[in-house]
């Protein structure tokens, strides 16, 4: 069917709301979504970058005063907690990689009859609370708990080392805190790889770490690009885990909005980073879809 | 014929799809626009920092007595962590669970209504932040029967967020009240609270860990100073943690003579160590010192006494100790009211009181108390923590009520140090 410029039709008795039905069918079909969008995340957008450029307290209310004084405390107040949201989501991000990648590999190439129990193992946590699980490896860090406690018996570790509440234990947190997150999306693209272009390659005498490197890997990208971003964009935020496992030199910047929002009530101060945090993510990403390559992530 | 690929409609250019986005945004923001600018409730007029209780409606003329309802429930009450007496297995993790406090249930029983006794509050501040919102738009909170400390009962009550009480329902409360605890300037008349537990903020500490290390039992602040500071924890309920620091530099912790500069002074001291390894807690502290990760902290009287092991012990300072009440509040909006009131006067009766005294180790405001907790216990009469001896009251600093510009210094300085 052409698609002519609304021209009304003929010859149909009524045909004129049909035709206009199913032109309109694609945007009936996006107003949910679009309403959503617009209701949960353009309208609030819009009242905290408001908020962000208010000031006041809460105890006297805060005015629209479109002054960016929560932005200057925003951008020089807190390097520290910055970087080590960068930091920590960022090795994070890879050490989740360099766990999940071999996972994600055995299920989708060796897992056989197994592959749905395996790929229940790595979802089974989720069924308990994100805090529960965080709270659970301050049991597993403990001085005396089921990790330091046998090294400390052998003298492996002398008897006042600690993990707790040190860097690592922050991103042992965020590492196994997003873990799953990495394997499913590169479970699901090493999945889509026809092993037979594997074969092709073999008989075209690559040897196993030549084709992983030049068929499999490149084929995975759309996975790895999915995994990274669904680990890194919420680590970078998180602050659950620097809370719970860190100290006051492991905060990272979603502490300091909860602090700010929470503790002190500093609404334009906590907005102005979140927009911040945002705006930061959506440079990151597009910055990082463009060097992996559009064409190879889309297929 | 060459088939054009479908488009969704011809007459929608790009042009048309970005006028419209831009459109609807700008409507979204005029919209935001009239929401923002709204002040929150507007606060009394607060006189020497202390806020004042709402006025009292004119001519409440109420000769007839309101028929007395029957208690309706189940009561919502938001509660400290050890704050109640408890019994068989919680008794030993410190934890309540329903059923598991004798108390509650005498009063389950006699009223024949359920209470949903939660212990969600660990700092004063992160519980306000969970109710502040419906308090501003006067909305119910979902509580019946809030328990905070003096500095924010004051706040909530001073912005007409608590619900006057019927002194009728509460002849207990009005006859039993201990005389210190009247007259506060922010509610002399109890109208819109009476107290749960006083308490003071010391040192606590584990005799065993520090024996096994070779350190000294630390019975003053600046003892607390000198241990590793991974080991050591402050408190986030920032009055007292900046309140002991004045202490140990010998500032007195007056809120109408303590200058911002003093409580930079207190920063300065204190930054070394949350550089080296201190952390702020809340009532998070109970469960450091039960795995051992804490040797020594800056704690509530009561806390580890009830809660803690054999061996965790609590000092007042040689320098001084904060001290503080925790106020049974009902906020706007509860559902059950006279099932809160019944509560309270059901637990100003001395020999509850003193049961929950027995268990807590916290200072009861009942008069009686101390009667009833010698049959209960004939050594609880000697317990420090319970009737501190006259040297410790001395030394006692009450630093609850702060002006707004000092508050606020203590919340930048308070963010510093605890890295956020």
């Amino acid at each position: 069917m052409t698609a002519s410029a609304g021209a009304p039709s003929r010859g149909t008795p009524g045909g004129g709301w049909r035709r206009r039905l199913r032109r309109a069918t694609p945007y009936l079909l996006l107003a949910p979504g679009i309403l959503w969008l617009l209701i949960f995340f353009i309208v609030p957008s819009i009242q905290m970058f408001l908020t962000s450029v208010s000031s006041g307290s809460i105890d006297s209310g805060f005015k629209l005063t479109f002054s960016s004084k929560a932005y200057e405390t925003a951008f020089t107040k807190f390097p520290r907690q910055l970087t080590n949201s960068l930091v920590y989501g960022g090795i994070a991000t890879i050490l989740t990689f360099l766990i999940g990648f071999p996972v994600a590999y055995t299920i989708a190439f060796r897992g056989g009859r197994y592959k749905n129990i395996l790929l229940f193992l790595v979802i089974a946590p989720f069924f308990t609370s994100f805090l529960i699980r965080t709270i659970s490896w301050k049991i597993l860090l403990n001085d005396t708990g089921p990790l330091l406690g046998p090294l400390k018996d052998l003298h492996i570790v002398p008897d006042s080392f600690g993990l707790l509440f040190t860097p690592l234990a922050v991103v042992a947190g965020i590492t196994y805190n997003f873990l799953p997150f990495m394997i499913l999306p590169l479970y699901v693209a090493l999945e889509k790889i026809d092993p037979r272009l594997i074969e092709a390659a073999n008989d075209l005498y690559a040897s196993h770490w030549g084709a992983f490197r030049r068929v499999t890997f490149p084929l995975a990208l759309p996975g790895v690009f999915a995994g990274s971003i669904l680990t890194f964009i919420p680590a970078l935020g998180d602050w659950v885990n620097a809370e719970l496992l860190g100290n006051t030199q492991t905060k990272m910047i979603g502490n300091v909005i909860q602090d700010r929002f929470i503790s002190q009530g500093d609404y334009p101060v906590a907005a102005a980073l979140s927009f911040i945090l945002m705006a930061g993510i959506l440079v990151t990403v597009s910055l990082y879809g463009r060097f992996l390559g559009t064409e190879q992530l889309t297929g | 014929m060459a088939e054009q690929p479908q488009r969704l409609n011809p007459d929608l250019t790009r042009r048309r799809f970005l006028q419209g986005t831009a459109f609807a945004g700008v409507a979204a923001f005029l919209a935001a626009c009239t929401g923002t600018g709204e002040s929150g409730a507007p606060s009394g007029a607060a006189s020497a920092n202390i806020p004042t209780p709402p006025p009292a409606p004119s001519a409440t003329a109420s000769v007839a007595p309101t028929p007395k309802p029957s208690p309706t429930g189940p009561l919502h009450w938001a509660q400290w962590p050890a704050y109640i007496d408890l019994s068989g297995k919680a008794y030993d993790t410190g934890v309540y669970t329903p059923g598991s406090s004798p108390s509650l249930e005498e009063f389950k029983k006699k009223y024949k209504v359920d209470v949903s006794y939660e212990e969600k509050i660990e700092a004063n501040e992160d519980f306000y932040a969970t109710i502040q919102q419906q308090l501003v738009a006067g909305l119910p909170t979902g509580w019946d029967m809030i328990t905070v400390t003096d500095w924010l009962a004051a706040k909530i009550i001073s912005k007409g967020w608590a619900e006057k009480l019927d002194q009728g329902d509460l002849p207990n409360c009005t006859a039993n009240l201990r005389d210190a605890l009247k007259g506060q300037v922010w509610d002399p008349t109890n109208d819109y609270h009476y107290p749960w537990q006083s308490g003071m903020t010391g040192i606590g500490y584990n005799k065993a860990s520090l024996k096994k290390v070779g350190k000294a039992e630390p019975k003053s602040l600046a003892d607390l100073y000198a241990l590793p500071p991974e080991r050591v924890t402050f408190l986030n309920e920032k009055r007292d943690t900046f309140g002991l620091g004045l202490l140990k530099l010998g500032i007195d912790p007056d809120p109408t003579k303590v200058t911002a500069d003093d409580l930079q002074k207190v920063h300065d001291d204190i930054k070394p160590l949350a550089d080296a390894g201190l952390r702020f807690v809340g009532n998070e502290y109970l469960q450091d010192f039960a795995s051992k990760k804490t040797w020594a902290a800056m704690t509530w009287s009561g806390d580890l006494a009830s809660s803690g092991a054999e061996d965790d012990v609590w000092v007042a300072p040689t320098e001084g100790a904060m001290i503080w009440t925790d106020n049974l509040v009902i906020p706007k909006g509860a559902t059950n009211k006279y099932t809160a009131e019944l509560m309270m006067n059901f637990c100003y009766d001395p020999k509850i009181a003193a049961q929950i005294a027995n268990y807590v180790y916290y200072v009861s405001p009942v008069k009686g108390a101390e009667v009833e907790i010698a049959k209960l216990d004939p050594e609880a009469a000697k317990n420090p923590l319970l009737f501190p001896p006259a040297d410790v009251v001395a030394k006692q600093k009450n630093f609850q009520f702060l002006s707004d510009e000092l508050e606020a210094k203590m919340n930048e300085l308070y963010s510093d140090l605890s890295g956020t």
